[in-house]
């Protein structure tokens, strides 16, 4: 940690820390490495999840988002986070108190119990966007802090949904064909590589995974075969609910449908963790259910 | 002049309209009617059905004569719509008609306080009360009437433009047509056929840019974009920019003393040229040099040099030789011509389309506009004809149409309202590559066929017969086949309900229209208003669709709104009569809105005068000292310098400050003076 | 309302079943709650069909959001929320993105579901997310395999979330509480038993 560092409360949401807790290793490590102090957000929660919470009471993903709020605006920092889920959650959450009473109302009511305030007095940001900003971070000091390049590895990105859809609510331009993420894998010395429908939903989200899991396999399956086509080497994405999906998803297609993919998958910041000269240990790789060792075989 | 008279004893009518039940439906007509005869100086007040009626306007005029009256006051609709009826019925009765005073109760009353009729009928109290207050202290005037310059301007060379000037000189009115392009033909010059008929878009078109360049009473000036627009109504001082093109005509050669010289249009200079830029008239799809013409059939056929491209290696002045037409030092000029009227036929450019992400212009190469399908589809176009796919040259076979690409969007990235002949060209375009292309399928992705126009649904009968695809959905997204660059359409057939994914060769949007970039100039400079998307705003809807809230100047074609050429070319007529009717009356009448100075009031500062934004004001000596005068024919009666005058010794007419105070004051008194 | 028809035959009632739309089956109150929770001008929709074209899970089923749409503004209450598709949506938003009507067909399709766990209509699997949540915070909570990794890794056995702050969890209880979501889950989750 060093005094000129910006500082972020960093909320870690449930699938990086309880399932792939390399991501938040890499991620506190990466970002210490790029001028960004990740602190603990001490007693947050889920978001909560926006498909199984929001879609059967909207009051209590208002109530519950904005508790995790509350208690980064106590610390008086901006939120950062490595989820698309939490993202839609906490960021939209904060949006949509900040500029509407009714809901701000709503939720002050039920924070009261517990003696919280929802008073709207920081932004919430994905570290993804703040790696991007060149006023923060920049590509420029990405691949500057860049010690093993990943050269030779095609890597393809996944979006996801919530960090960029809906378009009007947000602020990244253009969300049929974004290409800054890519700009971000480049950053690592990769080839970043096109894919047809790439926009496309991992088909986990909304509770469908829980609801219907074929239905949300062969969402995912769709995305394996426009992959295999442009031949990647591996899928990043900034999102560990996608990642979950599409990496134990390919074990699951596999029992469920037959089909072998054999894609490594891996956050943006376990890369960012491999390019910064992190071992596989270091990053839990092991705990992916997708084997990683032909990837990093391609680039170490 | 401008002595203050005070009306003796002000006797006021007011009438207060039901407008069916416009008005009578929130506010209660009877109350309001029965208010205003406690006001002070009301010696009637009366209620009608229809006050605009001939019977309504009668009570007027009646009641004039009976209550000798000295004012009058209407309470009905805006006075955009009745003013000028109102004054009529005024000045029937005997009266002076610049004593009627008219309140507004519908527009800003009745309409938007449909649901509140208490507050409503108490707010249309209000608006008779300030009424009346304003009639009381309102006074005889005597407009003027001023020449109107025998000539007339029409801005904008396309189809619309092009009918309005020939109409106008036709009727004998001399016209300037100014064109900022260096030939005239506009949108419809780009097109390879028109619906519903199929004629070739350039064959009749070309006869009508014959007729406009040999017209003896048109002159034309292309290459030219209109600089400053000063005067009013029967005296606009236009002042034009000649862009320099570079190239001389043989009448500009003649004098400048170059015997049988000018440019002839031979083309030896383009033949010379090293210079290679992309052709705008064809979309950038082919390529032309930096002196050029965008196609053979331009007229004037007169070449012009692009100085922004030119290297000024001098090849082409001796490739010219003895005709001295190029003049590679030439200037922007500036011009100025008088004119009674002006039309304005500014036309329309096609929405960045690329600005809607999901379908891929630009990103895709085989994502093409509606208009690069009309270049690549005509003989005389970049391929001859021959549609290809960008990607490989390849000649498509299954061709996606995207209707409403941008139109009939509220998402704030395209527009709200509907482009209106993009079914129809589609339509067109789905007939060409099924005449074309043996074997060619046309599939048109529409949410409506809107199909209004005379033989237009007829059209769409003989399309569907033809074998063209019709699938009621809009086309969610497209993504590329990165190999192949085949296209996938994404949309939902809303008529089976089931989603589709159809891979096509070739993807045609059918972009939005929006106006054209030099709109909008064009309008301030004319002091025109426009509505909420940029198109310029005609004076009534229905009732006056070519003219505009200023006098004189009238509207042609798309910059008024999205039409076909039949209706583009009907306006412009339209608008061409109306221009030439106060020109063919020879003077027109002024409101006399007229700033006046007091000159026992008046100190002579002179700081009026440079305040003045129509130059009406100017110091004069009289009686041993300077006072302002007025030039009333230049005067708007925009009161700024009124409101100015440090010592009040400008009288504004019919918007007098005594007038204006009497009507606050009756606002905030209520009434109880 | 609908003709009944009491065939003695069964198989024939349900093959000849009255199959018209009628206004009186509707509820025009429940486009304004959509509307309220979606906080989306549903009864702007016009019908173009972007949405399903954009809908990943349409391919791959019969869930039609555009169907939902209509059937919303219509008010065809009953047969939204009965309607098993409605937990089909992966609140992808691409939808949202690209209605040119401007509206947001995921958020009213949230308002639908909303309205439906009113009734006690939900799938289980939502339901158990609640209980977890209510449990320990997390959605997706911590387990012992990743609790070794997490050490290995040099982080806390338990991230600095709920997990590790348990004293934050009766607040966070209070705020599900207050709405007696859990209450609910675990009635409704036992009543399916």
């Amino acid at each position: 940690m060093s005094g000129n560092n910006r500082q972020y409360a960093f909320f870690l949401g449930c699938i990086a820390p309880n399932r792939y807790p390399g991501i938040e290793a890499s991620a506190i490590r990466t970002s210490a490495n790029l001028g960004i102090d990740l602190l603990p957000l001490k007693g947050a929660s889920c978001c909560p999840a926006p498909g199984a919470f929001g879609a059967i009471d909207l009051n209590v993903w208002y109530a519950m988002a904005a508790r995790n709020i509350v208690l980064a605006e106590q610390m008086g920092m901006d939120i950062t986070l490595i989820c698309n889920g939490c993202y839609k959650s906490i960021y939209e959450v904060n949006e949509k108190l900040k500029h509407n009473d009714d809901l701000r109302d709503g939720a002050n009511e039920v924070l009261a119990e517990i003696d919280m305030e929802f008073k709207g007095t920081i932004d919430v940001w994905h570290l993804a966007e703040l790696y991007y900003d060149p006023k923060i971070v920049g590509i420029d000091k990405i691949a500057e802090s860049v010690t093993r390049p990943l050269t030779g590895a095609k890597i393809a990105v996944h979006y996801g949904c919530h960090l960029l859809k809906p378009g009007k609510e947000r602020h990244f331009g253009d969300t049929e064909n974004p290409m800054w993420i890519e700009e971000l894998v480049a950053a690592l010395g990769a080839e970043p590589v096109q894919y047809r429908n790439k926009m496309q939903c991992c088909g986990a989200g909304g509770g469908v995974r829980g609801y219907d899991l074929a239905h949300a396999l062969d969402i995912t399956n769709e995305k394996m075969i426009n992959l295999q086509e442009v031949g990647a080497d591996a899928l990043t994405e900034v999102c560990p609910f996608c990642q979950l999906q599409y990496d134990r998803g390919q074990v699951e297609i596999e029992e469920k449908f037959g089909i072998e993919w054999g894609l490594p998958v891996l956050h943006y910041n376990e890369l960012l963790g491999l390019a910064q000269g992190m071992s596989p240990d270091e990053l839990a790789l092991d705990l992916h259910a997708v084997d990683v060792e032909p990837f990093l075989k391609k680039i170490l | 002049m401008a002595e203050v008279k005070k009306n003796e004893e002000p006797r006021i009518g007011v009438f207060v309209c039901h407008c069916g039940t416009n008005i009578a439906g929130s506010i209660d007509v009877k109350a309001v009617m029965e208010y205003a005869q406690t006001l002070p100086n009301v010696a009637i007040a009366d209620d009608y059905q229809y006050m605009c009626s001939t019977p309504g306007q009668n009570k007027i005029a009646e009641a004039i004569a009976e209550h000798n009256l000295t004012g009058v006051v209407v309470a009905a609709c805006s006075p955009r719509l009745h003013e000028p009826t109102f004054r009529n019925a005024t000045a029937e009765g005997g009266l002076n008609p610049f004593r009627f005073e008219m309140a507004n109760i519908r527009e800003q009353n009745s309409w938007v306080h449909m649901h509140q009729p208490e507050e409503a009928t108490s707010k249309a109290k209000d608006a008779v009360r300030i009424a009346v207050a304003k009639a009381s202290l309102l006074e005889d005037l005597i407009p003027k009437s001023v020449p109107v310059e025998k000539a007339a301007m029409v801005v904008g060379g396309g189809v619309g433009g092009m009918q309005a000037a020939l109409d106008l000189a036709n009727a004998g009115i001399k016209t300037y047509l100014v064109e900022k392009n260096p030939t005239i033909g506009g949108r419809m010059s780009q097109l390879d056929k028109t619906f519903p008929t199929l004629d070739c878009s350039q064959c009749i078109l070309t006869p009508k840019m014959v007729d406009v360049y040999r017209h003896e009473g048109i002159e034309l000036l292309t290459y030219t974009e209109v600089e400053a627009v000063e005067g009013y109504i029967g005296n606009f001082d236009v002042t034009l920019r000649k862009k320099a093109r570079g190239v001389l005509t043989p009448a500009e050669a003649e004098a400048r003393g170059i015997v049988g010289g000018g440019c002839t249009g031979c083309g030896d200079c383009e033949a010379v040229c090293p210079v290679i830029k992309p052709n705008p008239f064809e979309l950038g799809m082919a390529p032309r040099k930096a002196v050029y013409i965008y196609h053979p059939q331009v007229s004037p056929l007169i070449y012009t040099v692009d100085f922004d491209a030119c290297v000024k290696c001098g090849l082409c002045v001796e490739a010219c030789g003895e005709k001295k037409a190029i003049d590679l030092d030439a200037e922007d000029e500036l011009i100025t011509v008088k004119v009674g009227t002006a039309i304005l036929a500014t036309g329309y450019d096609i929405f960045p389309i690329e600005k809607k992400f999901e379908w891929g212009y630009k990103n895709y190469d085989n994502v093409i506009t509606s208009l690069e399908f009309e270049r690549l589809i005509c003989a005389s176009g970049p391929t001859g004809g021959h549609l290809v796919r960008p990607s490989d040259g390849e000649t498509p076979k299954k061709v996606a149409f995207v209707l409403c690409a941008g139109s009939r969007d509220n998402t704030g990235v395209g527009k709200p309202y509907c482009s209106r002949f993009c079914c129809m060209y589609s339509l067109k375009h789905a007939h060409q590559i099924i005449e074309k292309i043996p074997g060619a399928v046309p599939y048109i992705f529409y949410m409506d066929i809107r199909s209004f126009g005379k033989m237009y649904e007829e059209f769409y009968y003989r399309i569907q017969d033809e074998g063209a695809k019709f699938i009621r959905g809009r086309v969610a997204n497209i993504t590329e086949d990165p190999v192949t660059k085949n296209l996938h359409v994404n949309a939902e057939d809303t008529l089976l309900g089931r989603p589709l994914d159809m891979e096509v060769d070739m993807v045609v949007l059918a972009a939005a229209v929006e106006p054209s970039a030099e709109t909008e100039k064009t309008r301030r400079l004319f002091g025109l208003s426009c509505s909420q998307d940029g198109w310029l705003l005609e004076a009534h809807p229905k009732l006056n669709p070519c003219g505009t809230t200023t006098a004189g100047v009238y509207l042609a074609g798309v910059c008024q709104g999205p039409k076909d050429i039949p209706d583009t070319v009907a306006q412009a007529e339209g608008a061409a009569s109306a221009a030439s009717i106060p020109i063919h009356k020879g003077e027109v009448e002024l409101e006399p809105y007229f700033a006046q100075c007091i000159e026992e009031k008046c100190a002579g500062c002179g700081l009026c005068v440079n305040l003045c934004p129509y130059g009406a004001l100017a110091l004069v000596e009289k009686d041993g000292r300077k006072v302002m005068q007025v030039t009333e024919a230049k005067c708007k009666g925009c009161g700024t310098c009124g409101g100015f005058c440090p010592g009040g010794a400008i009288w504004m007419q019919h918007f007098a400050t005594p007038q204006i105070v009497a009507q606050i004051d009756a606002f905030l008194l209520g009434g109880e003076q | 309302m609908a003709v009944k028809k009491d065939y003695k035959d069964q198989k024939l009632v349900e093959k000849l079943q009255d199959r018209n739309y009628y206004v009186s089956d509707s509820n025009p109150e429940f486009i304004k709650e959509v509307e309220r929770l979606g906080r989306t001008a549903a009864h702007m929709c016009y019908q173009c069909g972007t949405c399903t074209g954009s809908c990943p899970s349409a391919p791959r089923s019969s869930y039609r959001i555009r169907l939902f749409m209509r059937k919303a503004i219509l008010g065809l209450e009953e047969e939204v929320l009965t309607d098993p598709d409605l937990w089909l949506c992966t609140t992808c938003y691409s939808c949202t993105d690209r209605c040119p009507r401007n509206l947001a067909p995921t958020d009213a399709i949230m308002a639908m579901r909303n309205l439906a766990f009113k009734r006690d209509i939900v799938p289980r699997n939502f339901l158990k997310t609640v209980q977890a949540i209510y449990k320990t915070g997390h959605g997706v909570p911590n387990n012992d395999a990743n609790r070794a990794a997490r050490k290995k890794l040099g982080l806390d056995e338990e991230p600095e979330t709920t997990h590790k702050y348990p004293e934050y969890l009766p607040g966070l209880r209070k705020i599900i509480d207050h709405y007696k979501m859990k209450e609910k889950a675990d009635r409704i989750l036992a009543e399916g038993e």
